[in-house]
């Protein structure tokens, strides 16, 4: 009897395993509603959907800034002094396309999700102050509010792929922080304009990092580096 | 400034010079010398050299975001050689870099390799400019390669016509991205456009192909030349500069089948149209007939238009039927008689058709007694018409024929018409037996005058009286006349018995006396009309309503109903003999008639008949409305 036992045990057991290696590699289900625990998108959707994303803010952020520079600090020489000035540049990412293509996919995919963190803050302050500003620029403001949530999405997504490409080791969440909420909220007309500047700025680098970082993780995952 | 400074120091000089000019001889050489190299620096100053102006770098360009390219625009030459540097440093460094490579870009370019270029880093960078009289330094220009990438125009641009089954021809345009690019690990995204244009059109025709390098042209002008160029664009970056042009001609789309489809279908439809204008020029007036009949004109019997257009009133209205003045030996000929009753025939009513003696005017009648249609005026069974508007055309179109029918009757001299073999009547109707059999029942009519045919005579016979009175005997008049009374009388009587009751094989019994012959009465002969049909087969006779009434005379005012009540016998004419009941009025009238009928009239009363008779004929016509015989009534009151 304990010998048929332990022949049942152990094809329970195989038979479980096997189940769970199978659920691993499922087919690409339809869109997930939200709130929901157990749904499998793919992988390749779901970069897909990451890059649209990432593409969307860095462009919208991009505007911004071009619309901020146009309307408040033209050649003011601004830029001159927000040389080294982002708050994520301690954060060791990679700077040109070797690099890029050196590190390791997992390693780039926490250092989005890094980035990524780091600017919820910075977001979400961007918008409440915008909106506090003199003559508040709707253009500027309504990008800020998109770009916010997006952002969020954003982050949300990368946890999914992360979570499919290397489950398990879940790390410590690093990300950098802001500190740039007083230079926001300063009297100085001027310094306060530099801030808003410097912010811009930053956010518009870091979303073109992200977006980049994100294609080049697409194209290396899901096309194996032939898109 | 400098210029002014020397100017300055040289006044100085020299104002101190005058003004310790006697002090030191010694001092006067070496200010001297000072002087003169001072003025020695402004003539060179003069020549004009200086050092160079300030170089301004105007562009960078990353056309991959690997590397990266600056051009500067040197600033005033200073009227010597120049040299340029190019520094930089790098944002979060302080180590000042010159420029790798002044060649590669050209010109006044500094080219960064791979090795030198950072992404998200901003570069500060500035020239130098330097001569032999000094240097000038440019303003620093902060660049990230990150928003300056502008990639080359795609390449291996490819042009293909392509002719798919059942569908019509597309271009297909097939390039490739720029070779410096490196989109397959996506480092970069590219979009791209294609443009393309007829090669003599002016504007061109723009599409956003996305990122694909392919594209499908499918509105396209056959037998052109295009020209089609392509460019690209970075996912965050500039619009290359377009490819260079390649061109493709477009095939004729026009296959072989499609032409000779054509030339059979534009041949065919030349033959038809040929076919239908000599159709129409040849039977042009048939055909505008055929599809617009022309509206028939009126048609009167015997009228001929050609006679009116010459004029011969004579003619013309003689084929009226006696209706000129004087009566011309013409109408002798045209008058029909459509009536024969022949006393020796078996008598028997004989159904109501002949046809072999029916005219072309005539169709076979219908027995209803008061249709008339499609009858001539004298088949009508209501003898008296209420008036007669105009000549008609009926009786000489009735006539014409018969007179062609009726060989037997020659267009002889007058005196022939006294005969009663002429003046016997040929009835023409369908429903009487014209020539032939003749009926002998009235032998009231015929004492010896005429053969065995009995006649009744119509209008015909009357007018045939009246043209020939000039010529005829005296007494060949007086009895014919009578007899034309008489027989007129009958006539009507059988005719209308004929058109009512076709089938009644019933002895008819005439009414007229039988015994003497029906002289002209004074009073108008009464018409009567079938009125009804007692079941044994009496007739019910209506004495017709007349307009000359009053010319009764002595017999009253007609009744309007008489009963005749018997059919004697029927004649195999069809002529059906009718007695009176023995109790009618009619008895009476016919009697008196009688008995006032045979005045022996003299010569004098004949003429007068005559010019009287002359007369009637136009009186007793319009009373007739068209009938083609005559009142014998207004004959009879005319001859008295």
């Amino acid at each position: 009897p304990l010998k048929t036992w332990s022949h049942q045990a152990g094809s329970l057991l195989l038979l479980l395993v096997s189940n769970l290696l199978l659920c691993k590699s499922t087919a690409s289900l339809p869109i997930c509603p939200s709130g929901a625990v157990n749904c499998q998108v793919s992988l390749r959707d779901l970069f897909d959907r990451a890059v649209i994303l990432s593409h969307h803010i860095h462009k919208l952020s991009s505007e911004m800034f071009n619309e901020f520079d146009k309307r408040y600090t033209q050649g003011r020489g601004f830029i001159t002094k927000a040389i080294n000035s982002c708050h994520t540049s301690s954060l060791s990412t990679p700077e040109d396309k070797e690099q890029a293509q050196q590190i390791h996919h997992e390693d780039l995919l926490n250092m989005v999700l890094r980035v990524l963190r780091s600017w919820n803050d910075p977001l979400y302050h961007l918008v409440t102050e915008v909106r506090g500003m003199q003559e508040a620029p709707d253009a500027i403001l309504s990008k800020a509010i998109e770009i916010e949530e997006q952002n969020r999405r954003l982050l949300e997504g990368m946890e999914k792929i992360v979570g499919q490409v290397h489950p398990g080791i879940k790390e410590n969440e690093i990300y950098s922080v802001w500190s740039g909420l007083p230079s926001l909220q300063m009297a100085d007309e001027d310094a306060r304009l530099f801030a808003f500047y410097n912010l811009l700025h930053c956010l518009r680098r870091d979303s073109h990092k992200i977006d980049n970082y994100l294609k080049l993780l697409k194209c290396r995952i899901i096309y194996d580096s032939n898109c | 400034m400098m210029v002014s400074l020397h100017e300055q120091q040289s006044e100085s000089l020299i104002h101190s010079l005058e003004q310790e000019k006697g002090v030191n001889m010694k001092e006067n050489v070496a200010s001297m010398i000072v002087f003169l190299l001072l003025l020695f620096l402004n003539i060179r100053l003069l020549k004009g050299q200086s050092p160079p102006g300030k170089p301004f770098i105007f562009k960078c360009r990353s056309p991959e975001k690997e590397t990266f390219t600056c051009w500067w625009r040197p600033g005033a030459d200073g009227g010597l050689p120049t040299n340029y540097t190019l520094t930089y440093h790098k944002e979060g460094e302080t180590i000042t870099h010159e420029c790798p490579d002044y060649k590669t870009g050209g010109p006044n370019s500094c080219y960064f390799s791979k090795k030198h270029t950072s992404i998200w880093t901003i570069y500060i960078i500035t020239v130098n400019a330097t001569n032999q009289m000094g240097s000038s330094v440019s303003d620093p220009r902060y660049v990230d390669v990150t928003y300056i990438v502008e990639p080359d125009p795609p390449v291996n641009l490819t042009l293909e016509v392509k002719h798919p089954e059942d569908r019509k021809p597309y271009l297909w345009v097939k390039w490739l991205p720029p070779t410096l690019v490196d989109v397959r690990s996506g480092w970069l995204t590219l979009q791209y456009e294609i443009r393309l244009k007829p090669e003599k059109a002016a504007e061109w025709e723009t599409h956003f192909a996305g990122q694909q390098t392919q594209f499908k042209i499918l509105s396209l002008y056959p037998g052109q030349k295009y020209l089609v160029q392509v460019r690209c664009k970075p996912d965050h970056g500039f619009w290359s500069v377009w490819s260079p042009e390649s061109s493709i001609q477009i095939p004729n789309d026009f296959t072989m089948k499609d032409i000779t489809v054509w030339i059979f279908v534009a041949v065919l439809s030349t033959i038809i149209c040929l076919i239908m204008v000599w159709a129409v020029a040849l039977k042009g007036y048939s055909m505008v007939t055929c599809i617009f009949p022309p509206v028939p004109g009126p048609k009167i019997k015997g009228f001929d238009t050609h006679l009116l257009e010459k004029g011969k009133s004579e003619e013309l209205l003689s084929a009226f039927g006696c209706q000129d003045f004087p009566p011309t030996a013409d109408c002798e000929d045209l008058l029909v008689e459509f009536l024969e009753v022949d006393d020796s025939e078996d008598q028997q009513l004989m159904p109501a058709h002949s046809k072999e003696h029916s005219g072309p005017g005539m169709k076979p009648t219908d027995l209803d007694p008061d249709n008339d249609s499609g009858r001539g005026s004298c088949d009508s069974p209501s003898l008296l018409s209420e008036k007669c508007e105009e000549p008609q055309a009926n009786p000489s179109t009735f006539h014409t024929p018969e007179v062609i029918e009726q060989p037997e009757k020659p267009k002889a001299n007058v005196t022939h018409t006294w005969d009663p073999q002429t003046i016997s009547l040929v009835g023409k109707m369908p429903y009487l037996s014209v020539n032939g059999s003749k009926s002998s029942t009235w032998p009231l009519l015929q004492p010896g005058q005429h053969n065995t045919n009995s006649p009744y005579h119509n209008i015909a016979d009357m007018c045939k009286l009246a043209t020939s009175l000039d010529k005829i005997d005296k007494d060949a008049l007086q009895s014919s006349k009578t007899t034309e009374a008489a027989g007129e009388e009958k006539a009507t009587k059988q005719r209308e018995v004929e058109s009512s009751h076709s089938k009644a094989e019933q002895d008819t019994g005439w009414l007229l006396p039988k015994e003497k012959p029906p002289f002209i009465s004074p009073k108008p002969l009464d018409y009567v009309e079938i009125h009804k049909v007692n079941k044994d087969g009496a007739l019910s006779l209506l004495l017709k309503q007349k307009e000359n009434g009053d010319q009764t005379g002595k017999a009253g005012t007609p009744e309007t109903s008489k009963e005749y009540a018997k059919v004697s016998r029927v004649m195999d004419n069809n002529i059906l003999v009718l007695v009176q009941d023995p109790g009618a009025q009619n008895v009476a009238l016919f009697e008196e008639s009688t008995k006032e009928a045979p005045p022996s009239p003299s010569q004098n009363q004949a003429e007068k008949d005559l010019s009287s008779f002359s007369t009637a004929p136009s009186d007793c016509r319009l009373q007739q409305g068209g009938l083609d015989y005559l009142d014998p009534a207004c004959f009879m009151h005319s001859l008295h």
